[in-house]
């Protein structure tokens, strides 16, 4: 599967999913590795062709795994090593592949390397954490969990020093100075690769490093370690990927991406931000304005695009008045807002309203990057911010109206996270089966959208030219690769639109309707009319005849 | 409604890429290059501090300016709107130059203005005047809050104000207005304003809006909106300051047409007028901040002298105006410069008695708004004379006299125009 086109990934359509929460194949409430198998098809036949899981590592579970207590091995309650090595095979056959979590920044305090190192100072696993004998050093560096930590200090009562932590205190933060720690992770990582993974998603890579008087973010030193690994994964695993989580503004991501020797991918945050402050302010400024910001990428980076994940839809990128707007707007309800964002997924945050459902997915899947579908998201997916922390975006999948929403035959009360179950986004009125029965579902609608947009390596590859129709609630581009060439046209608000739009460098195409082939009146050198319903947009491919 | 004739295609192609606005900022423009960048700019910077979500058009109607005034807001800019951290407006402010058809004037331009926040279905409505040197961000919320909030209809501004500064106002249409209409508006000339789009639409249908002048079609639409019953509100702004290059009327033109607009809109409203009791308030939003600026002061002496020489040169037409009684306390005035005296009483019963004049036309109105004009300069020195070092409080208290005159004044007025 690793063979082939070393750039797959420009060409993905991502699906990020949890298995903990897929499929349950035993009945233990739990989803898992076998379950995730069972339901490859459903997969492959929605389009998507590249599966990123969520941390299976063993873990106490306070950060939902993110809090890794074993690098080399998987939860038990998701299988076997056997079972996990039988997914990556079938999804494989499938043409699937697989990116998983590596959480390098730091490991759970439970984990081994963390016991033997506060069990003395004088421990040679001491030096692998960040040390301190007063919570003085790095003052001043933000903490990024506002809403439960105070300090990115924790006192170890133990070894009696203070350790380094930027996320949950129970997660203490490696030390990337000793090389003993870089070698130790590209060991698992080779590990991982070894055994078939396709890419590595990183978690919160710019905190790797830490230097007095600094913001400890994106540290010089920080791509040293980034460029270790990525050279050690391309001499030994070459067409391999590497994803990186820097929750920052496009301008600071792009250092991540290096000469096109640290990562191949990332995150385009501000991106995501944006749409949902467009959409709702009817006005496309707010993407524009970012669009124009993104700096050009090296020839074999691409940026990986979403509209929700397995976080919250973070505000930290914008001004006051606008985080203001996105809080009134889509967090009425202050249970809703976790540190500095939203915790909902689309569906909720879109009020359930399927256009804005259609446009949102459609801008995710036009705009430059390869997108990222979370799961559940296909079928218009509820949450519950009342589970605490990110887990009511994490809840069951819903396969059908049967017991437990079909995801497992476990007793409700055993499940990893309880169903949702209220009348508008219940399993019993938004599920995979019921959606798979009729052709206008948003299911099929998805469906529909990805093959469209795989049918062209304009949209994954192609460049973007942005037009400047007068009328700002329309968002009109083209993107064009080699010899194609795709006008997509966006109306952001919830009222019929007319926009004039100035094609005359394409005079002559003929537009073509691409998702039903209608054949629109050829271009010429004055402006072009068109009308669209509210939310509607279109995507022509031009064609020259 | 609007009428779809003043509107170009070019303007409409315009108005249909920006829809529905939430706020519409109006400059009626004549050749105002000197001073409008920095009306757009303090438009703009209003709009994002104080309205970053709104949808919002800065609409420019110009009447034909040849110094490159359209130029000028079309591309004027603010430096502090393009970075992060700033105050910006979440969406894009829109910006739409056209000059308009019709006879010149800022009537045109307003019926233009209003056409638009119509078609746009705006909900407030603000309107600048582009030869203010004074405009700060905070007059964009001042003026439209009050509507956005569904306060007020219609947003007069109110400015601090000293004895020699806009006599115009004080003397004779802020008391005139305030007991004939019974509201305590205190300019009814109003430069600026703010207004819903129910109260645009409704002066599309007016008349003076197809005409010319300035002066007069402000007091038309605020006369309108407290004849109709649409809800007045004052805002307190800064100091009004005009800038340089402003081709001013002469006192005689503007006076002529300020009276013309009074006299109109007191035949026309008279059923309303009439039977109005004492001034019931107009809220006031916002506190009236900075001095006023003193500006030049008049000549006092030579108005005083125009006062003495033209009331004894027009005694025969003022016995045809005025009653015996008031007459006589005019020609006394005249006669005794040193100190001149023209007390309230006596310049309210003056002013209600050339309007029952114009009323039953004794002469050609014109005619008879032109033989007031050296009373109130008489008038206006005797004020200017007393007050000359009168204190910011006295020279109010004495605004609020006067106007407590013209109320004392006008039921016997309003009786004998009833008669006519």
């Amino acid at each position: 599967m690793t063979a082939g086109d070393p750039l797959w990934f420009k060409d993905a359509v991502i699906y990020q999913l949890h298995v903990k929460t897929f499929f349950d194949s035993d009945g233990d409430g739990v989803g898992d590795f076998r379950g995730l198998t069972s339901k490859l098809d459903y997969l492959e036949a929605l389009g998507v062709n590249t599966l990123w899981l969520l941390p299976t590592f063993p873990s106490p579970f306070r950060d939902d795994g993110y809090d890794i207590a074993d690098y080399y091995s998987i939860h038990p309650m998701y299988g076997t090593m056997e079972d996990f090595q039988a997914f990556l095979a079938a999804a494989h056959e499938r043409r699937l592949r697989v990116v998983t979590e590596l959480v390098l920044n730091h490991t759970s305090d439970k984990h081994p390397w963390f016991m033997e190192a506060r069990s003395a100072r004088d421990n040679p696993r001491r030096d692998w954490y960040v040390w301190s004998d007063t919570d003085d050093k790095y003052r001043g560096v933000r903490i990024i969990f506002l809403d439960t930590e105070t300090s990115n200090w924790a006192w170890d009562p133990v070894s009696k020093q203070y350790y380094w932590h930027r996320f949950f205190s129970h997660q203490p933060d490696l030390n990337y100075d000793n090389p003993a720690v870089r070698e130790e992770m590209w060991q698992v990582m080779k590990f991982w690769a070894e055994l078939g993974v396709d890419g590595f998603r990183i978690d919160a890579v710019p905190y790797l490093v830490e230097r007095e008087g600094t913001t400890c973010e994106g540290m010089p030193e920080t791509h040293e370690v980034i460029k270790f690994l990525r050279a050690r994964l391309d001499q030994c695993f070459p067409g391999r990927m590497l994803l990186a989580e820097a929750n920052q503004v496009p301008e600071l991501v792009r250092p991540y991406f290096g000469d096109g020797d640290e990562f191949h991918m990332a995150f385009h945050f501000p991106l995501m931000t944006r749409m949902f402050m467009a959409i709702r302010l009817e006005d496309r400024g707010p993407l524009t304005d970012i669009i124009r910001r993104t700096p050009t990428l090296p020839e074999n980076c691409q940026w990986a695009v979403f509209l929700r994940n397995h976080d919250e839809l973070t505000l930290e990128m914008v001004t006051p008045e606008e985080r203001e707007f996105m809080y009134d707007e889509y967090a009425r309800d202050p249970v809703a807002r976790l540190n500095l964002g939203i915790r909902r997924r689309l569906a909720p945050l879109l009020d359930g309203d399927r256009r804005r459902v259609e446009l949102m997915n459609g801008l995710l899947m036009s705009l430059p990057g390869s997108p990222i579908v979370y799961y559940g998201d296909e079928i218009g997916m509820g949450d519950n911010v009342y589970l605490g922390d990110r887990n009511g975006v994490r809840t069951p999948m819903q396969w059908s109206g049967g017991w437990n929403g079909g995801f497992s035959t476990a007793d409700p009360e055993r499940l990893a996270f309880a169903m949702i179950s209220n009348p508008v986004y219940g399993y019993q009125a938004v599920n995979v089966l019921a959606q798979e029965r009729s052709g206008h579902t948003l299911l099929n609608w998805m469906r529909r959208l990805i093959r469209v947009r795989q049918s062209t390596r304009v949209f994954s590859r192609g460049s973007l030219m942005l037009l400047d129709p007068p009328n700002q609630r329309v968002l009109a581009y083209v993107r064009a690769f080699e010899k194609e060439q795709v006008l997509v046209v966006n109306n952001l608000s919830g009222t019929v639109q007319a926009v004039e739009l100035d094609l005359s460098p394409l005079a002559g195409a003929i537009p073509v309707e691409m998702f039903g082939q209608s054949l629109f009146p050829r271009i010429g050198t004055q402006p072009y009319l068109l009308t669209l319903g509210p939310h509607a947009f279109y995507w022509f491919r031009l064609r020259r005849l | 409604m609007a009428d779809e004739s003043l509107l170009s295609d070019d303007l409409l192609r315009q108005l249909m890429a920006t829809g529905h606005v939430d706020i519409l900022v109006g400059l009626p423009t004549l050749n105002n290059a000197a001073t409008v960048v920095d009306v757009v700019r303090s438009a703009q910077r209003g709009i994002a501090k104080y309205f970053p979500r709104a949808r919002a058009l800065i609409f420019n109607a110009d009447s034909g300016s040849d110094d490159g005034t359209p130029a000028l807001v079309r591309d004027a800019t603010t430096d502090d709107t393009g970075t992060v951290s700033a105050s910006r407006p979440l969406r894009t402010t829109n910006r739409i130059t056209t000059p308009y058809h019709g006879l010149p004037g800022k009537g045109s331009a307003m019926r233009m203005i209003f056409a638009v926040a119509d078609l746009l279905s705006a909900d407030a409505v603000v309107t600048l005047d582009p030869n203010v040197t004074s405009v700060t961000p905070d007059w964009i919320p001042a003026l439209a809050g009050p509507v956005r909030d569904g306060h007020a209809d219609l947003v007069a501004p109110r400015y601090p104000r000293t004895a020699a500064d806009g006599p115009l106002v004080t003397q004779l249409v802020r008391p005139l207005v305030r007991a004939a209409y019974g509201w305590t508006l205190s300019e009814p000339l109003m430069g600026e304003f703010g207004c819903s789009r129910a109260f645009a639409t409704h002066c599309l249908e007016l008349p003076a809006l197809g005409s010319g002048g300035s002066d007069g079609v402000d007091l038309w639409m605020a006369a309108e909106a407290l004849a109709k019953g649409f809800r007045p509100g004052q805002a307190a702004l800064g100091p009004r300051l005009l800038g340089p290059s402003q081709r001013r009327l002469a006192l005689p033109d503007v006076f002529q047409q300020v009276m013309d607009a009074v006299c109109a809109c007191l035949e026309l409203h008279d059923s309303y007028w009439l039977p109005r009791g004492a001034a019931a308030p107009v809220p006031c939003f916002g506190t009236l901040n900075g001095a006023a600026e003193p500006g030049a002061r008049p000549d006092v002496t030579a108005m005083a002298g125009a006062f003495a020489r033209d009331v004894a040169a027009l005694h025969p037409v003022l016995e045809t105006i005025l009653t015996e009684q008031t007459l006589a306390g005019v020609t006394a005035a005249a006669a005794t410069p040193a100190p001149l005296v023209y007390d309230d009483d006596l310049w309210a019963h003056t002013v209600f008695e050339f309007l029952l004049a114009y009323h039953r036309a004794v002469m050609t109105r014109e005619h008879v708004t032109q033989t007031l004009l050296p009373l109130y300069l008489g008038r206006t020195a005797a004020f200017l004379m007393q007050h000359a070092k009168s204190d910011p409080a006295t020279v109010d208290a004495a605004f609020e006299s006067l106007c407590l005159a013209f109320e004392r004044a006008k039921p016997s007025a309003a009786a004998l125009w009833k008669k006519t």
